[in-house]
């Protein structure tokens, strides 16, 4: 669950502040979110992981807001609840495909069973590559650990920026239905961020920014 | 996982990079304690010959000649002065015992002194095997003589004239060896010892052909030489004085330099000056060492700066896992200080197996076995010194994380 009310955000004083609108998502429900390039959809994004403080408005996150808490909980909180996936696709570079889900896991404080991390990389189809240093993927199996990052913590938010705007037609359905079914099988709220209308058809829920 | 594996994994994934960095460091660590214990062990040696001399007393010329000469056995003696007068001298009762020695000859670089028994006490020196010398002509080797020279007891050999190894002027009386000392790493080691009467035996015989050499030396002993008509030759180099106590130090010399023909040298006091002179050098040293110090810690600096620079996104990243900046500094701490601590290990060891090196060099050269004498106090300051510099290095080399906007770093992301 995941909520916005009168979010906006200023860069610097002698920039325009960027107003959004309100987002109230309830269970499982997952939301596109479409518009131009520069016209702030990152910085949405990044307000409603609390990487950014807004100059007014709240984000309610699992009913608690995060502005409410200090940086460090709030830090620990989104990387619990919230799973992000990156306009470009970025691992720990020196870790190898397993050891970043360790990771992941470690830095979030969330316990989760080994064979389940193993079971996700199956999905993805990783398992051939578990043991690889991210520098030796291809594109697409970054795509697809980006994806496994995102999930492995079984958060409650997935947030995804512009994940298929490099992709080609296959890959770009690939990636969308992969997000899917691990946003339902989390039963977590997907939101996704892109000016890349190939994948309205997959959304009831759109905003156009 | 955890934090420790992290920086593990970082530092291993460059390896060249760490290699580098812990390579210059090491080599300027090395440096640095292989120069503080080089000092120590020299001074340390030096200081060690001296064993329990306070005084020498000698032929006038300069003190620390006369010292380097009867104390360390380096350079040429001043000259000779008279048993007789400096026994008189010596019958003070402020000296605890007076040790009279005699050069004059050596065996393949090695000098021959002439002494009597109490010389081997002064450097507390035990009998390795054999036993103490009985009559003239018989010789103690010292530990680096016996071994450099492969001469057992019972051998015999001819010794050369002067303090040089020499073909031309040898002795035709043979020295038997009777005794070999334990390695005491002082300067007894590189001596052969014998009796006063061996140096004198041969040297009588030797004046029988050559009358002219040392009568310039005599005018001091004319009183002497009127009661014992038989010591009448008898010259020593010069005459290795303990006191009892610091008065002896404070009043003997002066009256001996002001009221005889001899002069008295104060050991401790004429190596103070020579290490003044030396020290500079190792100061020098010194310093360039704490130059490559100082731009070895540049470099950890620069590599653990840029190192932060281009992992940025790599630490943003954790942050939206939820790290810590505390975990995400440690990460990069770690990295650093691990590779410090392999500096400091490796610089240890280059600057111990360096030492050997050089020591064994310097055996070659000076028959003399140094004791690697190690600096505990110094080092440890020397350590701490070089952890202090390296984690201000590190310290700002991390402030970035401390200032670092994920969400800007995520959106620039290459």
């Amino acid at each position: 669950m995941i909520q916005t009310q009168n979010l906006s955000f200023q860069y610097s004083p002698t920039l325009e502040t960027l107003r959004f609108p309100d987002i109230n998502l309830g269970r499982k429900e997952n939301l596109l979110v479409l518009g131009k390039s520069g016209i702030g959809k990152t910085t949405l994004l990044h307000l409603m992981a609390g990487l950014l403080k807004p100059k007014s408005g709240a984000v309610t996150v699992e009913g608690i807001e995060l502005q409410e808490l200090s940086v460090r909980k709030r830090d620990r909180f989104t990387g619990q609840h919230i799973g992000m996936v990156f306009q470009k696709n970025y691992a720990i570079r020196s870790l190898n495909l397993l050891e970043n889900l360790e990771a992941r896991l470690y830095f979030s404080e969330v316990k989760v069973k080994k064979e389940q991390s193993h079971n996700l990389l199956e999905q993805l189809g990783l398992t051939a590559q578990k043991f690889k240093k991210v520098n030796q993927l291809s594109e697409g199996q970054l795509q697809r650990l980006t994806i496994a990052l995102a999930v492995v913590h079984q958060p409650k938010v997935i947030l995804a920026d512009e994940p298929t705007s490099s992709l080609d037609d296959v890959n770009c359905e690939l990636v969308m239905r992969l997000l899917l079914e691990q946003a339902a099988q989390q039963k977590a709220n997907l939101i996704v961020i892109t000016h890349d209308t190939r994948i309205k058809p997959l959304f009831q829920n759109i905003i156009t920014l | 996982m955890n934090i420790w594996k992290i920086s593990l994994s970082n530092i291993f994934h460059k390896p060249l990079y760490a290699f580098l960095s812990v390579l210059s460091l090491s080599i300027s660590i090395g440096l640095l304690l292989s120069i503080q214990q080089l000092d120590t062990s020299i001074q340390n040696q030096f200081e060690n010959s001296l064993g329990d001399v306070d005084m020498v007393l000698g032929a006038k010329g300069s003190p620390l000649q006369l010292v380097l000469a009867s104390v360390l056995h380096m350079d040429n003696p001043t000259g000779n002065i008279s048993l007789t007068e400096a026994e008189k001298i010596t019958k003070n009762p402020l000296i605890k015992n007076a040790v009279p020695i005699s050069y004059g000859d050596n065996y393949k670089g090695f000098r021959i002194l002439g002494t009597n028994k109490e010389f081997a006490d002064l450097y507390e020196a035990e009998f390795a095997e054999g036993e103490e010398v009985n009559q003239s002509m018989e010789v103690i080797l010292g530990s680096t003589v016996a071994e450099e020279t492969g001469l057992k007891i019972g051998d015999t050999f001819m010794s050369s004239h002067g303090l040089t190894e020499n073909t031309v002027e040898v002795h035709k009386h043979p020295l038997t060896v009777v005794g070999v000392y334990k390695p005491t790493y002082k300067v007894i080691d590189k001596l052969i010892v014998t009796p006063l009467e061996s140096i004198w035996d041969v040297h009588v015989h030797r004046k029988e052909h050559q009358d002219e050499e040392h009568t310039e030396k005599h005018h001091g002993d004319v009183q002497g030489a009127a009661h014992h008509e038989e010591e009448h030759e008898r010259e020593i180099t010069s005459m290795l004085v303990s006191f009892r106590n610091a008065m002896g130090t404070l009043t003997m010399p002066r009256r001996i330099n002001k009221e005889t023909s001899m002069q008295a040298a104060l050991p401790r006091y004429e190596l103070e000056r020579l290490f003044n002179f030396t020290g500079i050098g190792v100061r020098a040293i010194s310093w360039i060492a704490y130059i490559i110090l100082a731009i070895s810690c540049i470099t950890i600096f620069i590599s653990l700066f840029k190192m932060i620079q281009e992992r940025a996104f790599d630490l943003a990243l954790m942050r939206t896992y939820g790290a810590s900046n505390f975990q995400l500094i440690r990460i990069v701490a770690y990295e650093g200080f691990l590779l410090v601590l392999i500096a400091l290990v490796t610089g240890a060891l280059l600057s111990q197996v360096g030492l050997h090196l050089a020591f064994s060099a310097f055996k070659h050269g000076y028959n003399q076995d140094i004791l690697l004498k190690f600096p505990c106090v110094q080092m440890v300051k020397t350590v701490v010194l070089i952890l202090i510099i390296v984690t201000i290095a590190i310290v700002l080399a991390i402030l970035p994380i401390l200032k670092m906007n994920v969400s800007k770093i995520l959106s620039n992301a290459k």
